[in-house]
């Protein structure tokens, strides 16, 4: 202790944390691209959005550019707030960034990000499924978010359950008892009357699967809500929903470990989502391997998620940025992809490839899995998701207080149009 | 320091006077230690003071997070005092504060008085109960979650094994249900913080006191209500205060408890766990509608001032009326209250 006084301790450690200060301070003067060095492009994105090859490759030099690929993950929690904060900063913005399927949060600071029919991409636009392509445009036409994954939607049921049922239980039978809405519902009324079993575990999820189903969504291209609208593809859904919930065919299982614990049990036979949720189902309830069936679901296929790549406006070289984004997500990369990591392409080329291997590992009998989304994929419609379509998230959560039996239909309804109407206006539309 | 009003060297004046020399001198020779504080000072402006200027700032404007920034003036100020949602969290911060500190306090209360009786093991007592507030709640909310689960949870079951309703109480989908979960997190991670500075309290109360009412033949309820509580009065109130803190501020429980993947969290059936802070959540981390999240702040600030005020009278009282005349406290006033009504 007498080594040292007190003042040459406290002198000692004020300029150690001046020194760090300083260190800090002189961070903050705006350094626009995460990275200085101008032959490094920096890009932003989450595990299991892009092939690891293909990143590994770029690492040593993007193909036809003097460029390399230096690839981040931020965390995965805050995507877009992180994203938003730097581009708000103006400082230390990657140079490419991958965007999950809320792109549409992003149309209202389209100028933020390169317009890429400026380097030609709107000749690639039939290599791809016009509906992913048509999500990437932004209402004035700019293309700012190129496709990489898609999510055609599918039935998923179990096998074992509708047999034990006695109802129809192979795909090809099943996808026939249930070609439209009203089929589906008193499939599940029979279902629920012989072992006790759900159809799905929530309104809201039967819900958004028949929007994301439909080529007319909430709002038009110039903002427009079409919801309000005599018979609207939203009040169809809506009705649909209702009809589900009467019926009791829908579990009201509205949180992860209710549902988990119903699948696992086969409370809940069956659910309606995208080709990335069997790898869900995969880890969460492997005890059920080979039990699970995909049927066809009624009426048509939607999309569920899917991800995208942006260039910010700030990027060093959005040539070569853009050459790394094409490069990427060719169809041979694509089907590179699902091999690597699941990810569904959205490039029509790359199922017709036969590179691809279907992922799912018997856990739907013999049923391919692969074979099943090519198929479903086609029958996806094109559809615009507005920007607005955040605020009309009342429609879920009014439609989950009917199930849980807190308001009558109509109500919710009008509470639901009422609320969206009123932010709406909030931000500027004119009703 | 100096004022700069004649025209002698600025340098000049304070050897002048003494007692500016001595402050100027104590300046000078104190600068480490002004100087080793300063980091504090350089970060709490930049990460502290300078975002809650730039949120009022912000409550004014229309921003998404990054776009352009749009004066609005009282726009979001207007929106938040017709916006039925904002209110509804606001009751339901107060019904969840309500129904969670209650139970808690009086609960933390028998604890403490339990806890200081002469037992066995107590330590360990000590450390169980406190362990629930050092435990990660994102954690425990996944506990809750499979105990409150509706259709599968433990709680359900054990009620049905008892033989309670077929059914079970929807705990996470029923309005009430929702508010009650979220009460009893809080209620069991804080119960065992609020006993240990009982404890404290009741440490200092001197044992005389006990001796002399057992001497008097009290049993340990008259002790307890008539000796410990009246005793640990600025104890009780320095838990309440912190726990009407922490009751208006609740985020943490509704928001990993009632996380609903693929919806954003608007607080389960019909609203009813969106308190306060999960509504500006919502309005800035999933609507990215910063301008009125920051609106939000704004009001839970003013609705804590109030309570802060409230709690103040409560404990200090007002120093004096409008006439000049001394004013005692509530609490002084009801305990002359009831005092002089014992002497009649």
């Amino acid at each position: 202790m007498a080594a040292f006084s007190r003042r040459s301790f406290l002198t000692g450690a004020t300029s150690v944390s001046f020194l760090a200060l300083a260190g800090g301070l002189t961070g903050c003067s705006s350094q626009v691209s995460v990275s200085t060095n101008p032959k490094e492009l920096v890009f932003w994105y989450w595990d299991r959005s892009m092939t690891p090859s293909v990143l590994r490759d770029a690492a040593h030099g993007i193909p036809g550019t003097n460029m390399f690929l230096n690839s981040q993950q931020p965390p995965t929690a805050n995507w877009d707030t992180k994203l938003r904060t730097s581009l708000a900063g103006n400082a230390y913005i990657p140079d490419i960034t991958a965007i999950n399927s809320n792109v549409s949060l992003y149309f209202p600071d389209e100028s933020l990000f390169v317009d890429m029919n400026k380097f030609g991409a709107e000749e690639l636009k039939d290599n791809y499924f016009p509906w992913k392509w048509e999500y990437g445009l932004t209402p004035s036409g700019r293309m700012c978010f190129f496709p990489i994954d898609s999510g055609p939607t599918g039935f998923y049921y179990r096998y074992d359950i509708f047999a034990k049922a006695g109802l129809p239980s192979e795909p090809e039978e099943v996808s026939a008892a249930v070609r439209s809405w009203d089929d589906w519902i008193a499939f599940g009324q029979e279902l629920k009357a012989k072992v006790g079993s759900y159809m799905l575990i929530k309104s809201g999820q039967l819900f958004n699967q028949i929007i994301n189903a439909s080529p007319e969504r909430f709002f038009d291209k110039s903002g427009k809500p079409l919801y309000m609208e005599a018979n609207s593809a939203v009040k169809q859904a809506w009705d649909i929903t209702v009809k589900a919930i009467k019926a009791g065919v829908l579990g009201n299982q509205q949180l992860s470990t209710d549902q988990n614990a119903a699948w696992i049990s086969g409370k809940t036979a069956g659910h309606i989502e995208a080709v990335w949720w069997a790898q869900i189902l995969l880890s969460t309830a492997p005890a059920t391997k080979g039990k699970w069936r995909l049927a066809s679901q009624p009426v048509r296929a939607g999309n569920s998620g899917g991800s995208f790549l942006a260039i910010p406006h700030t990027c060093k070289d959005p040539e070569a940025a853009y050459r790394f984004v094409t490069w990427s997500q060719t169809a041979e990369h694509q089907a590179q992809a699902y091999n690597e990591v699941q990810l569904f392409p959205s490039a029509p080329a790359a199922l017709k490839s036969g590179l691809m291997k279907d992922a799912s590992k018997g856990f739907f009998g013999p049923q391919n899995s692969l074979d099943f989304f090519t198929k479903q994929a086609e029958t996806v419609p094109a559809a615009f998701i507005s920007t607005f379509e955040s605020i009309a998230s009342f429609f879920t959560a009014e439609i989950t207080n009917v199930e849980a039996g807190a308001k009558t239909s109509d109500r919710a309804w009008e509470d639901a149009v009422n609320e969206t109407n009123r932010v709406l206006q909030k931000n500027g539309v004119q009703l | 320091m100096t004022t700069q009003t004649t025209g002698v060297p600025l340098r000049a004046k304070p050897r002048n006077t003494p007692i500016a020399a001595v402050k100027r001198g104590s300046v000078r020779k104190s600068w480490p230690q002004y100087l080793s504080i300063t980091p504090f000072y350089v970060l709490f402006l930049v990460f502290g003071a300078f975002p809650i200027v730039f949120s009022i700032v912000i409550s004014f404007t229309q921003w998404d997070g990054m776009g352009k920034i749009t004066f609005v003036g009282f726009d979001q100020y207007r929106f938040l005092f017709s916006d039925s949602l904002f209110w509804q969290s606001v009751l339901n911060t107060f019904i969840i504060w309500i129904i969670s500190t209650v139970p808690m306090l009086f609960l933390a209360l028998v604890i403490a008085f339990l806890l200081h009786q002469n037992i066995r093991m107590k330590s360990f007592y000590r450390v169980a109960f406190f362990i629930p507030n050092v435990t990660s709640m994102v954690a425990m909310a996944v506990v809750f979650g499979s105990m409150f689960s509706d259709q599968f949870g433990l709680v359900n079951s054990f009620l049905q094994w008892f033989g309670g309703t077929s059914a079970g109480v929807q705990w996470l989908s029923d309005p009430w249900g929702i508010k009650v979960t979220v009460a009893i997190m809080v209620i069991w991670r804080w119960t065992g913080y609020n006993a240990i500075i009982y404890l404290a309290g009741l440490q200092s109360i001197s044992t005389e006191l006990y001796d002399s009412a057992r001497v008097d033949g009290a049993g340990t309820w008259r002790i307890f209500s008539r000796i410990t509580v009246p005793m640990l009065r600025p104890v009780i109130l320095f838990t309440v205060i912190a726990s009407t803190i922490g009751g208006l501020s609740l985020f943490t429980e509704p928001q990993v408890l009632l996380a609903n993947s693929g919806v954003p969290n608007l607080g389960g059936t019909n609203s009813a766990g969106l308190t306060i802070v999960l509504y500006q959540y919502y309005e800035a981390f999933n609507k990215f509608d910063f301008g009125y999240a920051s609106a939000i702040a704004w009001a839970l600030f003013v609705l804590v001032l109030l309570f802060a005020v409230i709690n103040w009278r409560l404990v200090n009282g007002r120093k004096e009326n409008a006439f000049g005349e001394a004013v005692p406290g509530l609490f002084a006033r009801m305990a002359q209250r009831s005092k002089s009504k014992k002497e009649v």
